[in-house]
């Protein structure tokens, strides 16, 4: 069906991947329970597992047959540099989200990402997230109790603070 | 007389239509926000209505409910990121016009239809419950079995260019729903001997990763691209066009009230199920599925809505939940001193009736607050991308982080995210992934249980699927769908031409 | 009248002072092990808002789920010892070392509070050729695999229970795996599966209202809630030497939780219990209220591993002997 368009760059590569992590998988399925009975917890596994390794087959086969594209290039139109640093800075994220918490960390965040994709100053940039920031705050903590991790900031003893002062029940 | 007077408790009384109102407005931003789901909101709510009555708590969550399963269709049309797993098949056809600059007319459409479903779902309720849950609870394993099969072969719909692409992102998504400890067994499947994978891949962060991180990631090809401008035209769909599509959304509302009633699928699997039904049964539409399709939107959107009335029926009628959200609902119903089981509807009429009525009221409110301020949130996709990008990943990680308050939520969310990226580049579809997941259990749970039940003997599970009228209508569905969507088809039809 | 204001604020801000020190200074994170809607779902949510009133607090409550509670009892076994994090389980626990579920149990924590234990019941469809315990054992025997047991996994009430009905009168019958109680009584009012070892509380209504049918009480009394519904030693006094057992509900806190912290955690847990709203829910759901804290809570625990680990040893259902964790013989 897709024997007419070109193959792009890396996706022999990743269709290569995707065939032996299948066989992997069946592998790992076969470990589970291996062919005890028809109702094992391994027998769904190893059925799809074994699709999976004979789809991978397929369009490896057809991606062989593929021309190579003209014109494209891995480190432009697959992985251009935007994309990796914003993948670095996703796992950057996840990273200090437990040492440094929530709010620090989102602040940074986004004033990074905001300064790297729209270019202007480093204050707008961190104006706006500290905008985004307060009202995923609002949202996420204040009205739907989700605990971000804490972190350097002791957001919650503040807001028990700030709550106490308000109800006037300080003892 | 006395259903009357029941019907209008929650009219009469401005307090409990403010607490409809206010639920259902929360509701939409609950379902819009990838998440924050309304399973969450309503648990949250059981603490915070705890000194209340119980008919302000239920109409509060009742908003909440409604709200959510229509808000979900929000960021699904605007950012191709669905804020419920009910919107995923919502997205197929509600991305492409947004890029079109349609954003307005789906999301117009979307509401309208939603409306409609919710009231054939609430209607089902109120005139068949007893009827429809009789049918629903003779769901045998096998039958259940052969839904997941059903659901499965939707693959042939969603895999747009490369069936068998298609067919290796499902397989791949079934393989995915099985990571960690299998709860039948507890055997432990695919966790490679990791402790933290013991407790599977989350779903949500399976779809947060997948459809948000590798949409941004493929927007960042084009970042410098202004968006697309959208043209404010008619929000309101006309009478004409919602009467065209009304056959198409009584079919596909039936579908999902029977699938929400049911106590083991929700109203993710009934949207699926009706966008499938919807690309069977459209011969010609304007614009191809997956384009833009109008009926792609009817679909999904009428059968989810429909499906929340029909997760109702197995509730107030038997005590059974439908899904998820009202398993909660019978929690709170507990702790406010209730005793729902069969006994319910006999002994406390009142409460069968206020629940319609207020399914009813909210579903009115959610038109309402679904066709006002669209011209606001269609400015969304009107924001710059560079600032919007962010915000969207950062929404992402919040969201992943709080299904289960847990960090490994959000590195499997940023690998499926990396992962689908990939897979979107090489030609792969995504949609199968998810359905695989949505799947997985209801296929291979009720696989071993139909066959531990007739032995482990495949010949006695046959005769038992032949000699059950619903089984066979099932079997006969599973057949003739897997032979049209497949080479089969040709050769048979070659051969007696 | 500016002064008095002045003052006013001092003795508030003077107020609120202490109130930092004193626990709780922030919300208390509760976790509890099962989803949402289930039995211990429930309970903990309804018992956990007169608690807060007792506390002057707020707890905020949160489901976590998997690994058959695990993950809940590793994520609160993880976080600090300072009462900020606390748990809200069932039996479970207690089994995963014999089970290779995990290599923590209740040992690794402080009861707050045992609120209350449930009682195990044989039910059945409706239309089951068969209505005491003596019948369906003769059935079983005339009809060998032909019944269908439903069961949860192994270590799950329904699987003790037929541990403790094969250790007594062996059936051969079909067992078809469910993934909670829940589904399990839905399909058995479906006709997918024709017994059920159950939690009273979670049958209760489907049995008044002539959706299933009670085979048996696994306990040596009669319950208020079904007081016509027979025990099983009433019928079959063997069964007397593992009873009365059941599944159980608890609040508990990381061990080496200061000493103040438990106590007010204790003080207010067990105020709790009192409330008449939840004293009402508990017996309405036809559980039995204990509210044990302190060295009662820590015997009953005790006592309970005991049992249903060798219990589930003896069944050949464990993958490890309770030997190998000092778990003595009962």
């Amino acid at each position: 069906m897709q024997g007419k368009q070109p193959r792009r760059p890396g996706e022999l590569v990743f269709n290569i991947g995707m065939t032996l992590g299948s066989l992997y998988l069946l592998y790992s399925a076969w470990g589970i329970s291996g062919f005890e009975a028809l109702s094992a917890p391994g027998t769904v596994p190893m059925v799809t597992t074994a699709i999976m390794v004979i789809c991978g087959a397929l369009i490896l086969w057809e991606t062989l047959q593929k021309p190579k594209v003209t014109g494209e290039r891995l480190d432009r139109d697959i992985l251009p540099l935007p994309v990796i640093v914003t993948i670095l800075m996703v796992l950057a994220y996840a990273l200090a989200l437990k040492p440094l918490g929530f709010l620090p960390t989102s602040f940074v965040f986004l004033t990074v990402m905001i300064r790297y994709l729209a270019g202007g100053s480093v204050i707008r940039a961190a104006l706006l997230a500290l905008l985004i920031v307060a009202l995923v705050y609002g949202i996420f903590r204040l009205v739907f109790t989700v605990l971000m991790p804490p972190g350097i900031v002791p957001e919650g003893e503040i807001l028990a603070f700030v709550r106490n002062l308000l109800s006037g029940k300080g003892n | 007389m006395d259903i009357l007077t029941w019907l209008l408790v929650p009219i009469v009384n401005l307090d409990l239509l403010a607490l409809i109102a206010v639920g259902t407005f929360a509701g939409i931003y609950v379902g819009a926000i990838p998440g924050l789901s309304v399973t969450m909101a309503v648990s949250i709510l059981i603490s915070f209505t705890f000194s209340w009555d119980v008919y302000p708590a239920l109409a509060l969550m009742i908003g909440i409910y409604m709200g959510g399963v229509y808000g979900g269709s929000r960021t699904a049309i605007l950012l191709n990121i669905p804020g419920a797993p009910s919107a995923i098949a919502t997205a197929l056809d509600g991305y492409p016009m947004a890029q079109k600059g349609l954003a307005g007319e789906a999301i117009g459409i979307v509401t309208v239809v939603s409306f409609i479903g919710g009231f054939i779902g609430i209607f089902a309720l109120a005139a068949f419950a007893p009827t429809i849950s009789d049918f629903a609870i003779r769901f045998q394993p096998r039958d259940y079995m052969m839904l997941g099969m059903l659901g499965i072969l939707l693959v042939g719909s969603l895999s747009g260019g490369s069936l068998v692409k298609g067919i290796f992102a499902g397989a791949f998504g079934i393989a995915i729903g099985a990571v960690g400890m299998d709860p039948l067994t507890f055997t432990e499947r695919f966790t490679f001997d990791i402790p933290a994978m013991r407790q599977g891949v989350s779903f949500i962060a399976v779809m947060i990763g997948m459809f948000g991180i590798s949409e941004g990631l493929m927007q960042l090809h084009t970042i410098k691209a202004t968006a697309v401008k959208q043209k404010i035209g008619r929000i309101i769909p006309s009478w004409a066009s919602v009467r065209r599509h009304l056959p198409l959304g009584a079919q596909t509302s039936a579908i999902g009230t029977v699938i929400g009633a049911l106590p083991g699928t929700g109203g993710d699997i009934a949207a699926l199920m009706a966008y499938d039904h919807a690309r069977r049964v459209t011969k010609n539409p304007e614009v191809p599925f997956g384009k833009g399709a109008i009926q792609g939107l009817v679909a999904p959107e009428t059968a989810n809505n429909a499906a929340v009335g029909g997760a109702f029926i197995p509730m107030l009628t038997l005590g059974i939940p439908g899904d998820a959200v009202t398993a909660i609902m019978i929690g709170a119903l507990f702790i406010h001193g209730l005793n729902p089981g069969p006994l319910l509807m006999t002994s406390q009429p009142d409460m069968f009736w206020f629940i319609v009525s207020a399914l009813g009221i909210a579903n009115c409110f959610m038109l309402i607050f679904g066709l006002t301020g669209i011209r606001f949130f269609v400015k969304v996709v009107e924001m710059p991308r560079t600032v919007l990008l962010p915000v969207i990943l950062l929404l992402s990680i919040v969201g992943a982080y709080a299904v289960n308050n847990s960090l490994s939520d959000v590195y499997w969310m940023l690998g499926f995210g990396v992962f689908g990226y990939f897979l979107r580049l090489y030609g792969y579809p995504l949609a199968p992934v998810i359905l695989g997941v949505i799947m997985s259990r209801l296929l291979d749970d009720n696989w071993r249980r139909a066959i531990i039940s007739d032995r482990e003997e495949l010949d006695r599970l046959f005769m038992g699927i032949l000699s059950s009228p619903l089984s066979l209508a099932l079997f006969t569905a599973v057949v003739l769908i897997f032979v049209s969507k497949t080479p089969l088809w040709g050769l048979i039809f070659r051969k007696k031409g | 009248m500016k002064t008095k204001l002045i003052g006013a604020a001092i003795a508030l801000a003077m107020g609120a002072m202490p109130a930092l020190a004193d626990y709780p200074t922030k919300e208390i994170q509760g976790i509890i092990q099962w989803g949402a809607g289930g039995s211990t779902d429930t309970v903990a949510r309804a018992v956990t808002p007169h608690a807060e009133k007792a506390l002057g607090g707020t707890i905020v409550m949160q489901n976590l789920t998997g690994g058959v509670g695990a993950i809940a009892l590793n994520k609160v076994a993880e976080d600090a010892a300072d009462g900020y994090t606390i748990l809200f389980g069932a039996e479970n626990p207690l089994l995963y070392k014999v089970m290779k579920l995990g290599d923590k149990d209740y040992s690794d924590f402080t009861p707050v509070n045992i609120l209350a234990r449930g009682t195990p019941i044989l039910v059945a469809r409706p239309d089951a050729p068969y209505n005491t315990f003596p019948e369906m054992i003769a059935y079983i025997n005339a009809n060998p695999k032909a019944v269908k047991f439903g069961s949860t996994g192994p270590g799950g009430l329904p699987s003790v229970v037929t541990a403790m009905i094969n250790s007594k009168t062996p059936v051969d019958v079909t067992y078809v795996p469910y993934d909670g109680d829940g589904p399990a009584l839905t399909a058995l009012q479906g006709g997918a599966i024709d017994v059920m070892p159950a939690v009273l509380g979670a049958a209760i209504e489907a049995i008044k209202g002539g959706k299933m049918k009670p085979i048996a009480l696994f306990d040596v009394n009669p319950s208020a809630a079904l007081p016509d519904v027979p025990t099983i030693t009433s019928t079959n006094p063997e069964f007397a030497d593992y009873l009365p057992w059941g599944p159980f509900f608890g609040v508990f806190v990381k061990k080496g939780t200061p000493d103040d912290v438990v106590a007010k955690l204790v003080a207010a847990y067990a105020e709790a219990t009192k409330h008449p709203d939840f004293v009402a829910l508990i017996e309405g759901r036809g559980f039995t209220m204990m509210s044990l804290s302190g060295a009662e809570a820590d015997a009953f625990l005790a006592g309970w591993q005991s049992t249903t680990s060798w219990l589930v040893h003896d069944a050949g259902l464990a993958k490890a002997s309770p030997a190998d964790f000092g778990i003595p013989k009962p």
